[in-house]
Formats: structure tokens, sequence, C-alpha cells
């Protein structure tokens, strides 16, 4: 085969994969129109209010792919506070009660098509607030288009701070943002043990870890610590091994991964075939989900993740959940499981809308949009109040751990723990 | 410490040698004897894995019992393919069947992702994860199995095409077609098991990856790109060779994974294009099959 062809046919098998690669995710269309439909949409939608009042909720969640297992949590907790605010005959307007429905698509962990999703629930289905997807890739992408139809998004899950450092009026979070996440998990080890010297940072490359991982590796060399390795794998990686392999040869004291669940198994699992065993291993998404128990048994023992809400934290409130305890009780009896953080916080979201519609009065977007800019409510999630950007920098994060006894228990802050820290991470050759 | 990085490296590359040998092998005979460039390759071996996973979750069956059953369904699949779709335009120019098996590549991804969505999904026995330490050094019982499972693999089929007929019909056929012809060797049917063997061959690869790493319905195309780099690296004159190409691209894996963990991609291709220019017949290669 000439050489000539040869070349051809590489950029052509390039080529072909990086087709492959984006398969299904077409650049989101702007439709002629677009504006125009929006705003018929809002009329028929105040028509209908005066009739059989409901107010439509509208989300595009990954139910497929990557963020698959957190999608189906958020769809869980929105749909769980929608079944529950629908037995009280729905959402006080005025004078009058408006019923819950939600509209949501399948976004396939495809940010591109999450936007398109968004999109359409704006100018097809013409729903009256939209509710935020899995992920602040996704996050990054929907809230472009609620910004630019001027319809309010509430997100519960895009902890991104880039998200709102691009002046957006209409996009708010619930959550507290990326770089807070892993600090009280440093926190908490120097807490247990402050000889701890060296930290070990693995970052998955998306929105939300590198801003994971930056924040806490400034708190940590803060904190004295000495950062001895950050590095980053490819978002879709199936292989960390040689991340682990070098990670092993710092012999860290503290390992931390910046990531998502399917990340943080994957780290797990290979740390175990390597046999990398720090004195804690800490992550930004994953422990604390009960999809991380499953996949990995009895190797889930003394990992501990950071979480925006745990079922035991101390908060009480007048909404529709009154207290994280009871919130786990519906959840459960619903789903059969204890509630993991992204089920609240998405519950969450549709509390701060429900405040903020009670405040204004009415479903008006710009009036409910201003009202969610003053919002400041004690909710069974924790503080629901935004920054002038839109984040809720308020509300402190929590440290689970998953314990020896196979449960999951709340070890930070002090004052909300119910087990303590168990210290050191047993070695894998030891069990 | 940085001895240690180096020695597991070089562990690890090793392991990794062993399974990229076996998926490149099944794509370099279907490019040396049928003269196309397999891009369904990947989706094959992703198929592979489904198999065993479905038989893991499903009934229960060891990951590495479903071997034999993912390559023969596989093999099965693969002739009928060849047989009755690509065979129709065998004759045609390679630009033809490239993009043929680029169709059947995005189809099959498609139908995987449709029936079993894009969860990513793991293979978990309970002997996941264990292993043995030489040293420092840690070995797991998986990869390591995986690897002699893939020499065995590679040796049978070397076996096969030096000292059966088939094998030596096969071979001819890439060889010279024509003087194949002559003797006898009936090429449809040669090339549909030249075919239906790179296809199991693939499936036998996707069963081994998916007991050490999670799958998922794309996973397929990183695996052919792999393919095709060691196929030129190692020319497609050989086993050896092919072999050889698999070792050569494992450590630059490997190593750039552990020291520049985000460009590994870029520099595993980058070799290509180099190898490419510097010498477009691969380190030992020849233009065909024997």
């Amino acid at each position: 085969m000439s050489k000539r062809v040869l070349v051809l046919l590489v950029v052509l098998l390039v080529a072909a994969m990086a087709l492959a690669a984006c398969g299904g995710s077409q650049a989101t269309p702007a439709p002629s129109g677009g504006e125009e439909q929006s705003t018929s949409g809002t009329t028929e939608e105040q028509a209908s209010t005066e009739e059989a009042c409901k107010v439509v909720f509208g989300a595009a969640v990954s139910l497929t792919g990557k963020y698959a297992k957190e999608g189906e949590y958020v769809k869980n907790g929105y749909e769980l506070y929608v079944e529950e605010i629908n037995k009280q005959d729905g959402i006080p307007v005025g004078d009058k009660k408006c019923m819950v429905e939600l509209k949501i698509y399948d976004d396939e962990s495809n940010a591109d098509r999450s936007a398109q999703l968004v999109e359409k629930l704006i100018t097809e289905d013409h729903v009256t607030f939209l509710l935020g997807p899995y992920g602040s890739g996704n996050t990054f992408a929907t809230t472009a288009i609620a910004e630019k139809y001027k319809v309010p998004m509430v997100e519960a899950n895009g902890a991104a701070t880039k998200i709102f450092n691009r002046g957006f009026k209409y996009s708010f979070a619930v959550l507290s943002p990326a770089p807070n996440y892993l600090r009280g998990i440093i926190d908490m080890a120097l807490d247990k043990d402050p000889n701890l010297k060296t930290v070990a940072i693995v970052i998955e490359n998306g929105a939300f870890a590198l801003e994971v991982a930056q924040g806490a590796k400034d708190y940590a060399e803060e904190k004295g610590l000495e950062v001895v390795y950050f590095d980053k794998y490819a978002k879709a990686a199936k292989d960390v091994s040689s991340l682990i392999t070098a990670m092993k040869s710092k012999n860290p004291d503290i390992v931390l991964g910046a990531g998502h669940l399917q990340d943080t198994i994957l780290v797990m699992k290979q740390s175990k075939d390597l046999g990398l065993s720090p004195k804690v291993f800490g992550f930004s998404v994953g422990p604390t989900s009960p999809e991380f128990r499953k996949a990995l048994g009895k190797d889930a023992d003394y990992v501990v993740g950071a979480a925006q809400w745990t079922p035991e934290l101390k908060y009480k409130s007048d909404d529709i959940f009154g207290t994280p305890q009871h919130f786990t009780e519906l959840y459960k009896a619903k789903y059969g499981e204890i509630p993991p953080y992204q089920a609240a916080e998405s519950a969450a979201a549709l509390i701060a809308y429900q405040k903020a519609i009670e405040a204004a009065g009415s479903l008006d977007k710009d009036k409910v949009r201003d009202a969610l800019a003053a919002l400041d409510y004690d909710s069974f999630y924790g503080k629901l109040k935004f920054n002038e950007q839109g984040m809720n920098v308020y509300k402190p994060m929590a440290v689970m751990q998953n314990y020896t006894d196979g449960g999951l228990y709340t070890v930070w802050p002090k004052e909300a723990a119910v087990k303590e820290f168990l210290y050191p991470f047993k070695p894998w050759d030891e069990r | 410490m940085e001895s240690l990085q180096f020695t597991q490296g070089i562990v690890n590359a090793i392991l990794l040698s062993g399974t990229l040998a076996l998926v490149a092998i099944g794509f370099s005979i279907v490019w040396g004897i049928l003269n196309i460039i397999n891009l369904a390759h990947g989706a094959f071996l992703m198929v592979g894995a489904y198999i065993t996973y479905w038989l893991f979750t499903l009934y229960g069956i060891d990951p590495f019992l479903s071997l034999p059953i993912s390559m023969a369904i596989m093999f099965v699949v693969g002739y009928l393919v060849q047989r009755y779709l690509i065979n129709m335009v065998i004759r045609a120019p390679l630009l033809v069947t490239f993009l043929l098996t680029f169709a059947l590549e995005i189809v099959i991804i498609n139908l995987a992702t449709f029936f079993w969505k894009g969860d990513l999904r793991s293979v978990t026995p309970d002997y996941a994860g264990l292993g043995f330490s030489l040293g420092n050094v840690q070995v797991p019982y998986v990869r390591l199995a995986a690897f002699f499972i893939s020499l065995i693999l590679t040796g049978l089929l070397h076996v096969f095409m030096t000292y059966t007929k088939t094998g030596n019909a096969i071979r001819a056929t890439g060889m010279d077609i024509d003087a194949a012809r002559l003797q006898g060797v009936r090429i449809p049917q040669t090339y549909a098991l030249t075919y239906a063997l790179g296809t199991a061959l693939a499936a036998g690869a996707g069963t081994l990856i998916s007991i050490s790493f999670p799958i998922d319905p794309t996973m397929g195309g990183a695996y052919t790109l792999r393919a095709f780099v060691i196929c030129v690296l190692g020319g497609l004159g050989s086993i050896p060779g092919v072999m050889m190409g698999s070792v050569v691209f494992a450590f630059i894996e490997v190593f750039s994974g552990i020291w520049f963990p985000s460009l590994k991609d870029a520099i595993a291709l980058l070799v290509l294009v180099l190898v490419l220019i510097v010498r477009p017949s691969g380190i030992a290669g020849k233009a065909f099959y024997h």
C-alpha cells in the first residue's frame, strides 16, 4: 500500500472516530422565530392559569450515559416533591392553588443534547419554569438557553462557579459551589491526625472536577499540606491505572478524587488492583450514593465522600418536608433506599421555586425571578439564599463515610456527626 | 519511590500488550487477507464484552467460561456479515469497504445504545481486584489470566494459519488471490472464514476486557484505533509483527499515561504519524499476510 493512501486512511479514520464520538450530538439549532413562540407560550400559560391553574416544570436530565445513576436521583428528587405538593393541591399562587406537573427528557449525559432539549421545553412544550440537568457541563450549556429565552432555571446539580461567572440573571443554584467540595474532608482528616503531610489529587477533565480539584489544592496548601500529585484523566476514561501507579510511587497520606460516581468507582477498583492504600480516600462525588456500595461491596469500607446534604443533618423547616429525617422517610418509602444528596438538592430546587412563587403571588417569569433573587429561606436542605451571581454560598458541606458495618454515616461536621470518622483506611493487603 | 512507578509501569504495559495483541490480530488478518480496514472491529469487540456481561449478570456464568460462547456467537455473526454484506462490495475500491464497515459500526453502536442504554457496566466476579505482589509491584490475577489467554489464542491462530490446510488457504489467498483460485481455494468461503475469525478474536478480546474494565456501547472505537496503530507499527506482515507492535504501543500508552496523563491519546497518535512518515511499511512489515 502506498504511503499516500495510508496517510489518507489515517486522516479518514481519525475523522471517523471523532464523528462517531459526537454521534447524536448535533449543534444546537437556533430556531427562527423561537422568541415569538416563547412569548406566545407565555400568554397561553397565563390564559390557562385562569381556568385550571397548573405550573409545569421542565428539565433535561441524564437518564442514560455516564451520569445515568446521578440523573436518576435527580429525577427521583423532583418527582418526590411533585407528589407531595400535589397531595396538598399544589403550590399557593395568590389566593388559589396550582397543581404541579413535571416534564422530563433524557439528555443522554450529553451537554449539547441537554441544551437542545431545554430549548424544546421552552419553545415547544411551553413549560412555566425550568429545573436543572445533572452535572456542571450540562448545566453550563442549559443555563445559556434559559438566559436567552429569559426563563428562570433553578438548578441543583451544577456546582462549577464558571456557570455563574457570565453575568446571567435567570440562573440560580441551590447547592454549594465546586471549590468547597473537598474542604470538609481535608479539615476532618487534619482534625483526626495533624501529622498528615501529603495529598495526591486525581481529576476528571471536566468543568466541575477541575474547580473541585483547584479548590482542594488551594485549601490543602493553605493548611500546610504538600500536594505531591495533581493530574487529570480524560472525561470518558475507562482505565486510570497509569495515574494510580504514579500516585502510588508518591506514597501520599491522603488521596482525593475530583470527579463523578463512575470515575470514583473506577479509581477505587484500580487502586485495589494496584495496591494503593493511603490513610484517607476521599472523593467529591460517589461514596455518598447507594450505587457506590453496590458496585464495590466491602471495598467501599472506609471511603469518605463530600455531601451537599445528609439524612442526619439537624435542619428544621416549615417546608413540606420539614426535616432531613422526614424527607428520608418519604424517599425511602417511595424508592426503597436512603436518599443520596442529589435527590435532596433536586427537591430543594422546587422548594426554592415554591417559596419564590408564594412571595411573588404570581407565575410571571420575571416576578418569580426577582423573588428568587431575594429569597432567604431555611429549608429541610439548609439555607436557600443566592448571592448576586445566583450561587448558594451560604450552606456548608458535610462528609459521609462508608462504614465497616455496611452503613453510610455523617462523620463531619462534628455537630452533625452520628459516628466517629474511621481512621486510617485499612490497607488492601490487610483485609 | 520513582523506581516503583517504573517497574509497576512495565508490568502494566506487559499485561496490556497481551490484550492489545488479541484485538490487533483479528484486525490485522482481515486487513491483510481481505484488504478491508474493518472499522466495525471495535463494535464486534463491544458486543463480545456485552455477551459476557449478560451471561454473567443474568445467568451467573463466570466471565472466563463465557469466552468460547462469545467467540462462537460472533464467529457466526462475522461469517454472515462478510458472506451476505461485505462480499457484495469486496471488489470495490478500498474506500467503499472502509465506508461500509464504518456504517456497520454506527449501526451496531446505536442498536446497542438503544437496547442496553448508554450506562457504564462492570462484570464483577468475586475474584475481581485480587492479585499478588512481587515486592512492591501488584499483579492482578484477572489481568494476568487475560494476558495468558491472549497469548494462547494468538498461538493457536499462528498454528492454525501455519499448519492446517484451511490456514494455508487463507494465507495463500492473501498472497496471490489468482494463484490461490487456480489451486482450488474457494475464495468467497475463505474470505468469510477469515472475517469470521477476525470477528471472533475481537469478541474474545471484548470478553477479556470486560473483566478488567467498565464497558459501554461506545467502548469499541478506542480499540479500533489502537488496532490500526498497532498494525501500522507492526506492519501487516506477520503475527510476530503484530505482537511486537502491541508491546511497543502498550509501553508508549502506559508511560505517556504515567508522565503526561492528559496527553495520553495525543502521544499515541503522534507515534502513528511519525511511523507513517519515517517507515510506512511498519517496523517489520510487508504488504501481505504470510
